[in-house]
Order: structure tokens, then sequence, then C-alpha cells
């Protein structure tokens, strides 16, 4: 009997020593602001998308205008990232460029990352014969290479905007749902998920609430990472046409365009292959961002 | 089935026709011959064995055993939280204020977890979402059951932060569980399960994970709420000294079965079940004279494992021919004491008589001993 516990009188806790924490609106702004590199990953974006936006009218010269007086232009006051092979200006083929590239790697690993997760989610929540059906036709998507199956597509639905929007969204489903089902599975054991069910929460919630945000920080990670795959899944399917039809400019067919012409003049290749890297670099600084607000513990 | 030769038909009726008579006030959970299966259909393991208990209003009733004994089992099944597959309740009956919830719609559940029964988890470390305020978890749930506005909502948090003992409430709501200490966790916990003001509040081992200080605050604020809010408690628990803290009455379980039911004083002053002695003998006293500490030899059955007789007799000391071949049913050992055991039921010869398989807590016994 000499262990019953004594009740001890309800004394106010020890650890009253955490800062209040501030409100999800300070929690952002705290996100955006404090960390250097978040602030000029934001800028970056901004200033492309500015860009992508104002193409017509801040590019000096017409992207598809060839001059056989400047081929293979180092830069100059003239044209600031010189020319390719045909004479027509980098620099506002890059502009120009923007645009297609822009929307095609952003469009689509978002798209991707919506249909993928839900796919994901609804396999690993209620496992079974659902499990099974998606887990398949999964396996099915990912037994094609990404290429390949967006190359199958587009040529039975033809090279049209949304055509190759919906090409590349397809060939990234498979990722988006299998790491979305694996993590799924992680979390469905948790605790915290149970509990959910003991309070009342219907299963819609749950999902909602509970599930998808403990998932997210290796989705919203993995997109940013896929907007660098999309431009070059846009770029292989250009150079096969059915992207970008050349001649008009994409940052993927720049670069396909200048690999023929490498030693003719390096500079659509740097210019276009620095614009993806900035772009990708800042959405992965981005994305890295997101997903502490999202997961406040890994934040600290 | 195989497992229960026992008479159960008759059983049953007579607990029923006796709950009829002699008293009218019906429990608030009364639990019934409840069996759970885990595995596939074909060679099923049984880890609870037609349980039977009671929990009247405001009552407070603690289920001990060690592990393994479909304690725990026990009250997820009250939930209707068995995951299934590979679980399923094959039998029993789980009342509710009357109502079987085992019969129940299951889209109907979610409406009486958390208003009406609500539960306390294991590990507080875990039980809350890393990714949610606290002041949203809690309001998830008045959310859910009750209308009320946002500042109402705000201000029933705080009010149940207030009543938890968590300091500074208002500066906590935007805080994340990662930021709190096991014990504070478990209180927020607490604070979301009576958040809608539970009729029955059932603790799974509320307090294992947390130390012995913690441990008393957390016990103290369970008295707390029931003095409070008048809820019923039913308190899973290894730790028979957490137990005799809270419980008015004891359920000691073993290897799935309800091997001892009585009130607390009872419990410790007379334990009737050998297991129940040794799970009293073998907790530590600072006074301890013994060099080593007392242990019931052996460990618990593999669920399932036991076909016949008590699933007691590989490790009981007063084990006597007949345990090994049947299973003994609860006897009778005072007005409100029962255990199944062939040997305390030969040992007390006015109770042999009144064999009572049904058990019935909080207050339901009298009955078997009269008869």
């Amino acid at each position: 009997m000499s262990t019953v516990i004594q009740p001890s009188s309800l004394s106010p806790d020890v650890d009253n020593t955490i800062a209040p924490e501030p409100g999800f609106r300070a929690a952002i702004m705290h996100m955006i602001f404090g960390r250097k590199s978040t602030v000029f990953a934001l800028v970056v974006m901004l200033i492309f998308i500015v860009v992508a936006v104002l193409a017509p009218w801040i590019s000096p010269y017409d992207p598809l205008a060839q001059s056989f007086l400047s081929i293979n232009k180092p830069p100059s006051a003239a044209h600031w990232l010189g020319t390719d092979q045909f004479g027509r200006d980098v620099l506002s083929r890059m502009i120009h460029g923007s645009r297609n590239s822009l929307l095609f790697g952003l469009i689509s690993p978002a798209l991707a990352a919506i249909f993928g997760t839900a796919l994901g989610v609804t396999a690993g929540y209620f496992g079974g014969a659902v499990d099974r059906v998606i887990s398949r036709l999964i396996d099915l998507l990912l037994a094609f290479p990404e290429l390949l199956l967006a190359i199958m597509i587009a040529a039975v639905l033809g090279g049209a905007f949304w055509n190759i929007i919906a090409v590349i969204t397809v060939a990234f489903i498979p990722g988006f749902a299998r790491v979305a089902r694996a993590s799924t599975l992680a979390v469905k054991q948790e605790p915290y998920v149970e509990a959910a069910v003991a309070v009342g929460l219907r299963t819609p919630t749950i999902i909602i609430r509970h599930i998808i945000p403990n998932i997210a920080a290796p989705i919203v990670v993995l997109m940013t990472l896929w907007v660098a795959s999309a431009i070059r899944l846009e770029a292989s399917l250009s150079f096969l046409g059915i992207g970008t039809r050349a001649p008009n400019p994409s940052w993927g067919n720049i670069i396909r365009d200048g690999l023929n012409n490498l030693f003719g003049s390096p500079w659509p290749i740097i210019a276009a292959g620095f614009a993806i890297t900035c772009v990708v670099l800042s959405f992965n600084l981005f994305g890295d961002a997101v997903r502490d607000v999202l997961d406040p513990e890994t934040a600290e | 089935m195989t497992q229960t030769p026992m008479t159960q038909a008759p059983v049953l009726a007579q607990g029923q026709s006796a709950t009829a008579t002699t008293k009218p006030a019906r429990p608030l959970l009364k639990v019934e011959n409840l069996s759970v299966e885990f595995g596939p259909k074909a060679s099923p393991i049984r880890v609870v064995n037609g349980v039977s208990f009671e929990v009247d209003a405001g009552g407070s009733v603690g289920i001990v055993g060690e592990s393994g004994s479909g304690k725990s089992i026990t009250s997820l099944a009250v939930m209707g939280l068995i995951p299934s597959p590979p679980g399923r309740i094959v039998e029993g009956r789980v009342e509710f204020e009357g109502t079987n919830l085992l019969e129940m719609q299951k889209a109907r559940l979610p409406d009486i977890r958390g208003r009406d029964i609500a539960m306390i988890f294991q590990e507080p470390m875990s039980s809350l979402n890393p990714v949610m305020t606290i002041g949203d978890q809690i309001g998830e749930a008045i959310k859910l059951h009750e209308k009320m506005s946002r500042e109402q909502r705000r201000e029933r948090i705080v009010e149940l932060l207030k009543l938890v003992g968590i300091p500074n409430p208002e500066g906590r709501l935007g805080a994340y569980p990662h930021q709190f200490s096991g014990g504070m966790r478990q209180r927020v916990m607490i604070a979301m399960a009576v958040a809608c003001n539970p009729k029955l509040l059932i603790a799974d081992e509320p307090t294992t994970a947390l130390d012995v200080t913690i441990q008393a605050q957390v016990l103290e604020l369970m008295h707390k709420i029931r003095r409070t809010l008048n809820t019923s408690i039913l308190l899973i628990s290894h730790d028979l000294g957490v137990i005799a803290d809270v419980c008015e009455r004891v359920v000691v379980m073993y290897a799935g079965r309800v091997v001892e039911e009585a009130d607390v004083k009872s419990i410790f002053r007379n334990p009737s079940h050998p297991y129940t002695r040794g799970l009293l003998q073998s907790i530590p006293r600072l006074n301890d004279e013994r060099s080593r500490l007392y242990q019931i030899p052996g460990s618990v059955p593999l669920a399932g494992t036991v076909k016949k007789g008590c699933p007691f007799f590989a490790r009981c000391p007063d084990r006597i021919g007949r345990c090994a071949e049947e299973m003994p049913p609860m006897f009778a050992v005072s007005k409100s004491q029962r255990a199944a055991c062939w040997v305390t039921a030969g040992a007390n010869e006015g109770a042999t008589a009144a064999v009572t398989a049904g058990v019935t807590a909080g207050g339901g016994v009298s009955e078997g001993a009269t008869a």
C-alpha cells in the first residue's frame, strides 16, 4: 500500500518558461523574412514571374527574328546574352521562353501533387482492396519511363498546351502517389489519429486535418524538385515536336538547340541552364520554408 | 468459441433479471460477455473472453492486469475502435445508457465519441497532432459536437486549459505540442477529452509514460474532473497504486478474462484470486526487507493458447486438479466481491452455491451472494 500515490496539490507546471507562441500569420511572416535564403528565393521567383508576364514588352528583339549578320555572337551591348546559330537574340528568346517553361514547370508538378497525393492518401488510409487497385495502377504507370509515357499520351491527344500539361502531370503522378501512400501508412499508426477518431471526427475530416498536414513536408519538397524535371521533360517533348514547337522558344528547346551548336556559341546553354538552376533553387528554398511552417517541430 | 463452455445463456438471463428487479437505476455503461478475436476467421485468437462489468453514472471503475491481459482491447472495444481487420468483436453487448453500441450504425458512432464517451490515451507524447496548435485541437471536438461562435469556443478552450492547470492559458492557445512537456501534454489530452462534458471518460494508462510526481498531478486532475464535471471514469492501468487512488471498484483481468472484481477496499484487504494476491505482492515497497522483489513466476500465456481450465493454472501457487480441467466461473466471495477461482470458492463454503458468471461492477453484485 505504500506505493499508493499521494494526491498532491495541483501546482502550476514547472516549465512555464516557454515563450508564448505567435499566431499563424506571424508564423508566416517569420517564415518569409526570418531567413535570408527565403527572401532571396522569393525575390528570384518574383523576378522570373514578372519577366514572363511582361515578355512582349521588355524583350529587346523579336525572339524569332533571324539575322545572317550576327550569328554566334558573344554578349555585347546590342545582344546582352549573345546570339545563336541563326543570329537570334538569346535574351529575347530566354524572356519569351520563360512563359512556356514556367507554365509547364509549375502547373504540372502542382497538378500531379494534388492528384497523386489524393490517390496515395486514399490507398494508404483505407488499405485493403482500394489500396491494391490504386497501387497496381500506379505500378502500371511507373513501369513506363516518364518520357515514353508522355510521348504516348501526346501522340494520342495531340500537342495542344493543356494536353502537354496533362501528359507531364500523368507522368509525375506515380511519384507523388508513392510518397503520399508510404507517409500515410506511417501517420495512420500515430496515436493522434486514433485520438481524432475517439473525439468523434469523421474520416474526411481526419484525412484533411490530421493526415495531409503531416505528410505535406515530403510532398512539398518533391514538388519543388520536380519543377526542374517538368521543364526538362517539356524540352524533350519540344524536341520531338509535341511540346513547344520550334522556332517558338522555351528554355528546354533553347538548351536543346544550343547543344548542337555548343562550339559555335555556348551562350544559349549557359543562359538557359542558369535560368533553370535559379528557378529550381529558389523553388527548393521556398519549399523548405513551406515545409518548416507545415511542420513546426523540425523548424526549431 | 470452444473456450467459453460455461453456462452462458442461463447466466445472462439471471444477470438481467437481477438487474431488473433489484436495481432499477441502469448503469451508465454495461459491458456484457464481451469477446474480441484477432487474426483469420479460420484460426482466431481470442484476446478478450466473456468480459462483463458495469460503470455507474458518476462512478469510477479500474481495470487492472499485466500487459497482454486484454484491458486496452476492452477499452477500445467500448469505443468501437478495434482495428478491423484484423480484430472483431465476436459476441457480447456494450450498453451505453441502454443502447447497445455494437449494434449501432457505424455512421452514428462519431456522434457518441467525444460527446458522451471520451478517451485519454497511453502516450501523451504522440497523442497530439504535431502540426496543429493545441487550441485548434481542443477546439476540434467542441466545433464538432457543440454549436458555438468562435469567441465562445475560444473562451471555452481557455476555460478547459485553466481547468487542467495549464498556466497562462490565453497565451498557450497557439502553442504546438512539442513546446509542452509530457505532463502538460497529458493535461491537454484530458482537456480535449472533457471538452464536451462527456458522461464517461475512458483513460487507458494515462500515467504510464509520466514520471511519478507528474503522475500524482494527473491523478489529482482526474479527481478534480470527476468532482467538477461529474464524469464517470473507466481507468485502465497495470498500476494498483493508480487504481487505488482513483477508483471505487476494480476489475482484475488476466489473459482476456475477468478473474476478480470487487470494491477497491476488498481488493487490497482481502484479495481473493491468487493472481490478485500475486499482483499485490509484486508491488515494491520502500520499507521492504526482502532483497529480491516478488514476481509471479512465469508469464502471461500467449493469447489463445489456453484451451481449457483456468488461464492462471500454470502460474498459480494454490492450484488444484480441477483448475486444469474447468474454467472457474465467478463466485461471490462477499457482498461486493467476486473471484473466478475454485480454491477460493472451496474455502468460502457459503459462496460456492452462489455461482454467478456475469460480473457486475458498481453495485450490482449483492444478488449473487444472497441468492
